[in-house]
């Protein structure tokens, strides 16, 4: 697969990643990579926060969305 | 989360519990002043609306347990209530070590709200609303009282096991439901021993009486102890045997 925001570009670049969100395979410049806190429980058991965090991988433009609305 | 911001949600939410439900039967009381109850048993609740009366403060009871439950139950579990601490713990779901704290935030946070339910609406809440505390009506023996609180606290601490405790029920509810119950379980026996269902629920209007009127119901505080746990331990451990393969 190859990197959809590239391609745009005029550019052929292999994908390293797919975003969880809209699908689009993109390259390691195109991709925003997070951490995620994940919770364990709730009512009527406090939420714990779990010490492994949940990766990731989000394309620039789904980054974007989400972070400025 | 630590335990001293987990004991606070406590406070925040029992807090909130006994301002809006308990104030809500205080300010009943201080509307119907004046009417002429139609018989013994009914002490002002219920003058002016009959069985509509309990509903509403059933309803201010299921509207502050429900809020309190969406806003503080991630960060404390929103126990909001000794009896269910107990039973929590009984099961051994829940750290002996928080126990104490739990217990004493959920009286600290009852009693304010009576004190700041008074600074709020005057000595008449003391002394017509009695700031909402509950006693057993005319007619209704001590071991009567217990019995209606362990029974009531019963349907409370089964439904929480089922709605909330269970990993397979359904989730999202549990905050509107346990209110719901709540509210039902007011309505429909309120008027034999006030359907406290919660030692801390009595206790801040016993507290706030006695310094600020100096009428003093504590005769009656073991009702409230006794009755409540009781039917949450049992409840608690019913469910465990009901629901194990």
């Amino acid at each position: 697969m190859k990197c959809f925001l590239c391609a745009l570009e005029k550019k052929d670049t292999d994908a390293v990643a797919i975003c969880i969100v809209c699908g689009m395979g993109v390259c390691m410049d195109h991709l925003v990579r997070e951490e995620v806190d994940v919770w364990e429980g709730g009512y009527p058991f406090p939420a714990k926060k779990l010490k492994r965090k949940l990766p990731r991988i989000l394309c620039k433009p789904c980054y974007s969305v989400y972070h400025e609305g | 989360m630590s335990l001293m911001k987990r004991s606070l949600a406590e406070l925040v939410g029992t807090f909130l519990l006994v301002y809006f439900g308990a104030g809500s039967a205080a300010i009943t009381l201080m509307i119907a002043r004046g009417t002429s109850p139609p018989n013994p048993f009914n002490i002002g609740i219920g003058a002016l609306g009959g069985l509509g009366d309990w509903f509403a403060i059933g309803m201010a009871f299921a509207i502050a347990i429900a809020a309190s439950i969406y806003a503080l139950g991630r960060i404390s579990g929103a126990h909001l209530n000794p009896a269910v601490t107990i039973a929590l713990w009984a099961t051994r779901r829940f750290p002996a070590a928080d126990v104490g704290p739990y217990i004493a935030a959920q009286l600290v946070g009852a009693a304010l709200a009576s004190f700041l339910f008074a600074a709020c609406v005057g000595m008449d809440a003391v002394n017509v609303g009695g700031l909402g505390a509950t006693a057993p009506f005319p007619g209704i023996s001590y071991a009567q009282a217990i019995l209606a609180e362990a029974i009531g606290t019963f349907l409370l601490m089964l439904t929480i096991m089922g709605v909330a405790v269970d990993e397979r029920a359904p989730p999202g509810w549990a905050g509107l439901i346990i209110g719901l119950t709540v509210g039902g379980i007011i309505t429909t026996t309120g008027n034999i021993a006030g359907a406290s269902l919660n030692p801390a629920r009595t206790f801040g209007p016993y507290l706030g009486d006695y310094i600020l009127g100096q009428n003093s119901l504590w005769q009656f505080f073991p009702i409230y102890i006794v009755g409540p746990i009781a039917g949450a331990l049992i409840a608690a451990f019913v469910y465990d045997y009901l629901s194990r393969d």
